[in-house]
């Protein structure tokens, strides 16, 4: 890329298209933390019989935040987040999902498992296409496992929900 | 000497020329008729351990045994036919009433042991020579000793039954009653999985015995609930009768309901006799549906002072209050419920916890508490449009129309639900269409394709005959309103509803959109217990095991002095129910000895 290009529209258009997997990194590691302190500050709202769910979901959540956090401060990677990349579409998803929805002051079963299937089929898609645009190394392998974990949990939530709200049983 | 004498000692060498009369190797090279009765073979992967061998064998050469490597599980005894041929004199009945086929006779007939204990053996386990010999015995087809095919039991043609509530199905008589109690084989597989383990066999043989009186007894050893069970039995035992591997399962669900028609109320009364001398001690029971009743039958039985709280105004719970009237009369109910009552259970409706008196209350006034609540509220699919007043949930208008009260019959509804309690208010609206309007307008919609759907065969073909319109493998998507009021659902076809590992992960062809024309939609999916009668407080204080009380094996919770039971425990499932009230009435009964013994 020249001075010229870059002075002209379509190159700052280009330039602001691109960051740093470090900037990733930092934004996936928001939303994950984002969503524990969701469901953090969601614990003591819901019934007894239902927090188990929230507790979960809160666990999982500090999992990938914890997980993400240690990648960032790994030295071996040090090079590797300096990274120039394309920004993808998924990088402002990511940002859109950190509006968070009014659950009210009391929801129920149901509303919390709408709002964690939706947040991980956005997450499963995110990690996904960032994996497929990263270069080939520890990061993209970290997207992939992301997608994976995403992927998951998110059947396994479906899974509960079916059971739950379709099949019935239950206080 | 001559020369004749000479020669005659070789005339015999002729025959090296000559093809033998005689066999070689007689142990090993002669083989049996192609139909000969030889040593037995058992298929392992067909046996089913039932004993029906061992119970036709004439000579007692056929015991049942436990093996290695092969676990009881249902449907399975575990345990296979071990054959002491000191004893067999291989007539072949055992192989001719045995019910799936596995076991055969080889054409062999040579064995050679040193050891006589070894011939008992085990076949199929035993491994031996002839185990895959194809020549010998087999059952032919068509040669069965019992009837493939049960008695079918009358019922009203679609054209009539969708004029009224009038039960469907019209009872076995007694001949047919007999004739089916014949084609069973007492194996007993059926008693493991029936969840009250009824004495199936005993029952069956009592209405073969025409013995109507023991038959009722036997019921009532396990089941107070039998009039009920009689009708809308889930009838797991029949997935696991031995007669359905080469035929229909014996109806044992129709088999108890005959035995119910034959008797009397009063023969019912004197069956379960009094209550037991007087305890001094009471238990208070919250819901009087199958698990509650149950709990307090048994422990009235015992002697303690047992009132049963319930909010609607007659008891049954759900089996009133949830299944229509055209499969289980309300009449049958009040039977089985005025039995419990006999042995001084007093039931008390209208009675609301946390309105009309607290848990609190109970607690402090009882020495022991029971929630049976059942599972009395429906879940919604919270859709576009699933808000507006007329998107009605099915277990609230099947109260209400058990209440014979007046919903509003919409001219044209809409099922949402692939389970027994959508086929039961889409077969509900569509006798009420009927009657109001003259003709029947009810479309049903699941998630599920029709090889998925939780509801009972018979009912879906039931409903398709009655006119409701089933259309499998939709997923709602939102209820349309035009002007304020709701005109249909809207759907997408389910591409898919579970993934490769069968797990719940549904895809929809969004091009494949329908629209199903209703002025009222109905949810029938999921359902969940009222818990709200818990209070915050106590909510709290319990512990929860993934949304659902936590109990012990005898239904109690952490709190000592509180049990739970029934649907909102154990799914929802009527004999599962009285399964679980016995249970719990022994927990409690324990609970009280205990306490009476420290003091």
């Amino acid at each position: 890329m020249t001075q010229i290009e870059e002075g002209t529209v379509h190159g700052i258009d280009r330039l602001r298209g691109k960051t740093t997997l470090r900037e990733i990194l930092e934004v996936a590691t928001g939303f994950e933390a984002s969503a524990r302190d969701f469901y953090n500050a969601l614990i003591p709202k819901v019934s007894k019989r239902i927090r188990y769910l929230v507790e979960e979901l809160a666990a999982e959540e500090q999992g990938h935040f914890d997980l993400l956090t240690n990648l960032a401060q790994r030295t071996d990677i040090a090079e590797q987040v300096k990274t120039e990349m394309e920004r993808t579409a998924s990088d402002s998803k990511f940002s859109d999902c950190l509006h968070l929805p009014n659950l009210g002051e009391q929801p129920d079963d149901q509303a919390v498992l709408q709002y964690a299937m939706g947040r991980e089929h956005a997450a499963m898609h995110h990690y996904g296409e960032l994996a497929n645009t990263t270069p080939a190394g520890p990061i993209r392998d970290l997207f992939q496992y992301l997608a994976s974990e995403e992927t998951k949990h998110k059947l396994e939530l479906e899974k509960i929900y079916y059971a739950t709200i379709h099949r019935g049983g239950g206080v | 000497m001559s020369v004749r004498d000479l020669l005659s000692p070789f005339t015999a060498w002729k025959n090296l020329f000559r093809d033998p009369v005689t066999i070689a190797d007689p142990l090993n090279d002669r083989p049996g008729a192609p139909r000969y009765r030889g040593f037995h073979q058992n298929d392992m992967e067909k046996c089913i351990g039932c004993g029906t061998c061992e119970t036709i064998c004439q000579n007692g050469a056929i015991d049942m045994l436990p093996v290695e490597g092969i676990a009881t599980k249902q449907g399975d005894s575990g345990l296979r036919p071990r054959i002491d041929y000191g004893r067999c004199c291989w007539c072949a009945l055992c192989v001719d009433v045995c019910m799936t086929k596995s076991l055969t006779m080889s054409n062999a007939y040579t064995w050679v042991e040193s050891d006589p204990d070894a011939y008992r053996f085990t076949p199929g386990v035993d491994k031996k020579h002839w185990d895959n010999a194809e020549l010998g015995y087999h059952r032919p087809d068509g040669h069965q000793l019992m009837a493939k095919t049960r008695l079918h039991m009358g019922e009203m043609e679609p054209e009539a039954r969708i004029e009224s509530f009038a039960e469907i199905v019209e009872g076995y008589t007694i001949e047919q009653a007999r004739l089916e109690a014949d084609r069973c084989v007492s194996c007993g597989l059926c008693i493991a999985t029936c969840p009250a383990h009824m004495s199936i066999p005993d029952y069956i043989a009592a209405v073969r015995d025409g013995d109507y009186e023991r038959g009722l007894k036997l019921l009532y050893e396990t089941n107070p609930f039998s009039g009920i069970c009689g009708s809308v039995c889930t009838h797991k035992c029949e997935t696991t009768c031995a007669a359905r591997h080469d035929g229909d399962p014996i109806a044992i669900r129709w088999l108890k309901r005959h035995i119910m028609d034959q008797v009397s109320f009063e023969q019912c009364l004197a069956v379960v006799g009094h209550p037991g001398p007087s305890t001094g001690k009471k238990v208070a029971i919250v819901g009087a549906g199958p698990a509650g009743l149950t709990a307090a039958f048994d422990l009235a039985k015992l002697g303690h002072s047992v009132t049963v709280y319930e909010a609607l105004d007659k008891p049954g719970g759900m089996t009133r209050w949830g299944i229509p009237e055209y499969r289980l009369p309300y009449a049958r109910i009040d039977q089985d419920v005025d039995v419990i009552r006999s042995v001084g259970v007093d039931i008390r409706c209208n009675v609301r916890i946390g309105k009309d008196i607290t848990l609190e209350e109970l607690h402090k006034n009882h020495d022991a508490v029971l929630l049976a609540l059942g599972l009395q509220l429906g879940r919604a699919t919270r859709i576009p449009g699933s808000d507006h007043a007329d998107v009605r949930k099915a277990v609230d208008l099947l109260r209400q129309a058990t209440a014979y009260e007046d919903f509003g019959t919409p001219r044209q509804a809409v099922v949402i639900g692939g389970g027994n309690v959508a086929m039961d208010i889409a077969r509900t609206l569509a006798r009420l269409q009927k009657k109001q309007y003259g003709q029947v307008q009810v479309t049903l919609t699941a998630l599920e394709d029709l090889s998925h759907f939780l509801a009972d065969p018979d009912e879906i073909k039931e409903a398709g005959e009655e006119g409701v319109v089933i259309l499998d493998a939709r997923g709602p998507q939102q209820v349309v309103i035009e002007n304020g009021q709701v005109t249909g659902l809207k759907t997408w076809r389910v591409k898919a509803i579970f993934d490769e590992q069968g797990r719940f992960a549904p895809s929809y062809d969004e091009s494949d959109e329908q629209f199903h024309a209703g002025s009222m939609v109905v949810e029938a999916i999921g359902q969940m217990t009222d818990a709200s009668l818990l209070g915050e407080a106590l909510t709290e204080q319990l512990i929860w095991n993934r949304g659902r009380l936590q109990v012990d094996a005898g239904g109690c919770t952490s709190e000592p002095w509180l049990w739970a039971s029934g649907d909102m425990v154990r799914g929802p499932d009527v004999v599962s129910a009285v399964a679980d009230g016995h249970r719990v009435a022994k927990s409690i009964h324990e609970m009280i000895a205990v306490t009476e013994q420290a003091k």
